[in-house]
């Protein structure tokens, strides 16, 4: 649907309300509108996030959230896809694992969390297991979904020539599932990044930017939170950002996408 | 190996006379991995290779079970977590579809609106608790804005998509007929993109209730993440077993319900046409 | 088989994780982990009021192994209090904790190997605050109103002895699940109508946040709450050595803080926990550091412990029997004592609380 409206007004729309909404903020704080407990000025909020880069640890949280969750993302979507392919290729093995696949996935991730702490520990192994496990149920119903879905003539091609299975997997199978594939992998990204933050807050404490949204909460802070939060978003974002361009890139070979 | 081949060759149920059997094994097969972890789980309980601090006995997790069926606590705790997320998720749908039809059907609505909408939807609710719990303490409201928030995002963006789905044709051919615009929403883009409100549905609720589970386990004294917490904390892993599964099914039967509706939608609609 | 390939691909990438996820091995320099139940204001890596908090802060356990570059001391301190200690042994992840009666009995009851091997922290009194305007002057007032307290710590135990004593149960009031920090703010913020802990509570009111009502210090010492170092048994039987090393240290830190003349020293030591001195003025008024500072597993001890365990199952904090024979393991302190000249330093109490002939 292309859109008849130019760019520049469709950007002056797009600010409009954030526009609106600072100023509000900004004037219910100074006048007292708000209690600033509730609500800190934009000036308390920058000079919060001055604070706690410049004299705290704020990039090393950063660092050690992302630490965690590109460990988690990079075990969890491995394992994912080796799991899935051996799944999609045995259809005995499939019909075994998956529909208990299928039931254990409906328990919320969040729900692990105490099995995980008293498997794992308060180390930092237990946080990168649950991001794992975060990543590697999209991971691997997406992989199977995409594996199975390989296009039955191919299949018969790869037949007629004799393919064993390594050429199977390696030159049907695979180049099939990757649009697939590559959706598990956003998804996982986008989950493991949640994952990270449930991890943070509910085990042990240590470095991270979850650990500062709660120490803000505790110290009633809500500028310190609000720069938290703020941060949680725009990682979430980029990473959203990072894996479709990642997904265009490696699927740039394909014809583009009929809506 | 008999089994084994019986079962491969089942492998394309709808060219079997008797599909009813085929779903019989296929059933039968299914229940195979969860019956044989049992039996390794009661006999890696029994002869001690696994310590009760790490797994307790299934005898153990069935006789709490049985306590907590039988003492009401486990359907009270159930029926909190349900409420609160039929409430948050009425409220999160019913503005997430009023959003996405507004944004759908206006282009300027939308470009005031979706920017600022993605931004905030950026922020994982879990980070949202927090911000929350300052505002709003630590009650009921906290809970149903956080389960609200869940289910709005993926209903807004998906009514939002399914109306600008609508084929560009169904349009022309409304405007041939001289559809009022009323006429058009009603005979055109709403059966159109019904398929796309079932997903937000589904999507919805889903998130909905993982968002449930997240906001109990931070501040409650009930609901079946309180019951996680307070088994975490107690080291009673059968409670915390129990309300694992209680979360999974209630999440099961939600899901497989509307997934079930979805698919009968399709079909008719697909008749329809 | 055609799937070897990818089912060996997939054996060794589990096999490879499972690798990871192991503990590090302890193969040279031995670590001898050591946890604590409490973490300090602003999760600071440290805490107060116990002859382990001395132990860290003073670094007793640091300089026993000065010489011995093989062995390194690591401090945990948990935000999830006992419980969180009790899943740091159920993963080996600890070999010396300190923590409260109730949890080190879940732990028991659940089947944790550990030994209690001496008192540390022992005879810690509870308070009860109520937020401003709560309106709530009694124990029995809060009836139907929100509490809080953290689940399965001996804080817990304590608030349910309290409550026992006032005519009401567990159920009669709305228990939040919250941490000591998360408490604070709750409180603060009016979030909640009342909690129980200690020095948090105290700095609370002192801030003028909040009122302390109750306090068990003065009233019936049994509402009181008991702590000790639990050690994991396959450690002290692997190195029993390191045991005597770690329970001299433990005891010589427990003679420092015993010690009147170290009272102001003590408290500013504590300080690096965050809490400030008049608190630990206030929480320590009236007692002598001697008496809540005291090593000894001596029968007022056992006696509590024991009462405990029968509470605890009586309360429903603990499903099955734990059997408390065997787990107070009194060997390694009755040799520190020995050694360092300490038999007559502190006074034993009976299980009738009266101070008993040595």
């Amino acid at each position: 649907m292309a859109s008849k409206t130019p760019t520049s007004v469709r950007i002056r729309r797009g600010i409009t309300l954030p526009i609106l909404l600072l100023v509000l903020w900004e004037v219910s704080s100074r006048t007292g509108l708000v209690d600033p407990r509730f609500l800190p000025s934009l000036e308390s909020v920058a000079i919060t996030a001055k604070r706690e880069l410049l004299g705290n640890d704020l990039i090393f949280d950063l660092l050690s959230s992302l630490a965690r969750n590109l460990g988690g993302f990079l075990v969890g979507a491995v394992l994912g896809i080796a799991f899935a392919t051996v799944l999609a290729l045995s259809p005995l093995a499939g019909r075994l694992v998956m529909p208990t696949f299928n039931g254990v996935k409906q328990i919320s991730l969040l729900a692990w969390i105490p099995l995980i702490s008293v498997w794992f520990g308060f180390g930092e192994q237990a946080k990168i297991v649950f991001v794992a496990l975060a990543c590697f149920i999209p991971v691997v119903l997406n992989t199977y979904d995409g594996m199975r879905d390989a296009p039955k003539d191919l299949l018969e091609v790869g037949h007629a020539l004799r393919f064993n299975a390594r050429q199977r997997f390696l030159r049907i199978y695979l180049p099939s599932a990757m649009p697939a594939i590559a959706t598990g992998i956003h998804l996982g990204l986008i989950y493991s990044w949640l994952a990270t933050v449930g991890a943070e807050y509910f085990l042990a404490v240590g470095p991270g930017i979850g650990g500062l949204v709660i120490a803000g909460r505790e110290r009633f802070d809500m500028a310190m939170v609000m720069v938290g939060v703020i941060i949680l978003g725009l990682v979430g974002f980029t990473l959203n950002r990072l894996a479709a361009t990642l997904e265009n890139h490696l699927l740039r070979w394909r014809p583009p996408r009929t809506a | 190996m008999a089994v084994l081949t019986v079962t491969t060759e089942t492998d394309a149920p709808s060219r079997l006379p008797y599909p009813w059997r085929s779903r019989a094994v296929g059933l039968a097969v299914a229940l195979v991995l969860p019956a044989a972890l049992l039996i390794l789980w009661w006999a890696a309980s029994d002869r001690g290779w696994l310590a009760a601090q790490i797994l307790p006995h299934p005898l153990d997790v069935y006789q709490t079970l049985r306590d907590m069926v039988a003492s009401g606590e486990l359907l009270y705790h159930t029926a909190i977590s349900l409420r609160r997320v039929l409430i948050g998720f009425a409220i999160g749908a019913g503005f997430g579809l009023a959003l996405g039809i507004a944004m759908g059907l206006s282009e300027t609505v939308e470009d005031y609106v979706k920017p600022l909408f993605l931004a905030f939807a950026q922020i994982p609710t879990l980070g949202w608790i927090p911000l929350l719990m300052l505002l709003v303490g630590i009650g009921e409201t906290l809970k149903i804005i956080i389960i609200t928030k869940g289910a709005l995002v993926p209903m807004t963006l998906n009514t939002f998509a399914g109306i600008r789905n609508v084929s560009p044709r169904y349009l022309e051919v409304a405007r041939a007929l001289r559809f009022s615009r009323w006429q058009t929403l009603r005979l055109v883009i709403i059966p159109a993109s019904i398929p796309f409100v079932f997903t937000g549905i589904r999507y919805g609720l889903t998130h909905a209730w993982t968002s449930l589970v997240g906001v109990e386990l931070l501040a409650s004294s009930e609901g079946l993440g309180y019951l996680l917490v307070w088994g975490r904390q107690m080291f009673w892993l059968d409670t915390v077993i129990i309300a694992m599964l209680a979360i999974g099914i209630v999440g099961f039967v939600m899901d497989s319900g509307l997934n079930r509706t979805e698919r009968l939608i399709q079909r008719w609609k697909r008749n329809e046409i | 088989m055609k799937l070897s390939i990818a089912l060996r691909a997939a054996a060794g990438a589990a096999f490879a994780f499972a690798l990871s996820l192991q503990p590090t091995l302890a193969a040279d320099p031995l670590v001898i982990h050591v946890g604590y139940a409490a973490i300090g204001v602003d999760n600071r890596p440290f805490a107060e009021g116990t002859s382990a908090a001395t132990a860290r802060a003073g670094e007793f356990l640091e300089k026993e192994f000065a010489n011995d570059p093989n062995v390194k001391i690591e401090w945990t301190f948990f935000k999830g209090a006992g419980p969180a200690v009790n899943e740091g042994f159920a993963n080996d992840q600890l070999d010396f904790a300190y923590q409260g009666d109730l949890p080190a009995l879940i732990g028991r009851a659940t089947g944790l190997k550990t030994k209690l091997l001496l008192a540390s922290g022992a005879r810690k009194p509870s308070y009860l605050a109520v937020a401003k305007d709560s309106g709530i002057k009694k124990i029995e007032d809060l009836r139907g109103r929100k509490v809080a307290l953290q689940r399965g710590t001996n804080s817990h135990l304590s608030a349910i002895k309290i409550l026992e004593a006032h005519g009401l149960k567990e159920r009669d009031v709305q228990v939040v699940n919250l941490d000591s920090a998360a408490t604070v703010a709750a409180l603060t913020s009016k979030d909640i109508d009342a909690a129980f802990g200690d020095t948090q509570l105290i700095n609370l009111a002192a801030k003028g946040s909040a009122d302390v009502i109750y306090t068990t210090k003065g009233d019936d010492p049994r509402f009181g709450r008991n702590a000790g170092i639990i050690a994991r048994e396959a450690f002290i039987s692997a190195h029993p050595e390191i045991t005597h090393r770690v329970v001299d240290a433990f005891v010589k830190a427990a003679q420092w803080s015993s010690d009147e003349s170290n009272r102001a020293a003590q408290f500013e030591l504590w300080g690096k926990s965050g809490t400030p001195i008049p608190i630990l003025e206030e929480y320590f008024s009236n007692d002598t550091l001697a008496y809540r500072n005291s090593p000894l597993i001596d029968d007022l001890l056992v006696s509590q412990y024991k009462e405990q365990a029968v509470k605890s199952k009586e309360f429903g904090l603990i499903r099955r029997d734990v059997d408390l024979n065997g787990w107070f393991e009194p060997k390694y302190l009755n040799s520190a004592l020995e050694r360092l000249k300490l038999k007559n330093f502190w006074q034993p109490y009976g299980a009738d609380g009266k101070p008993t002939a040595s």
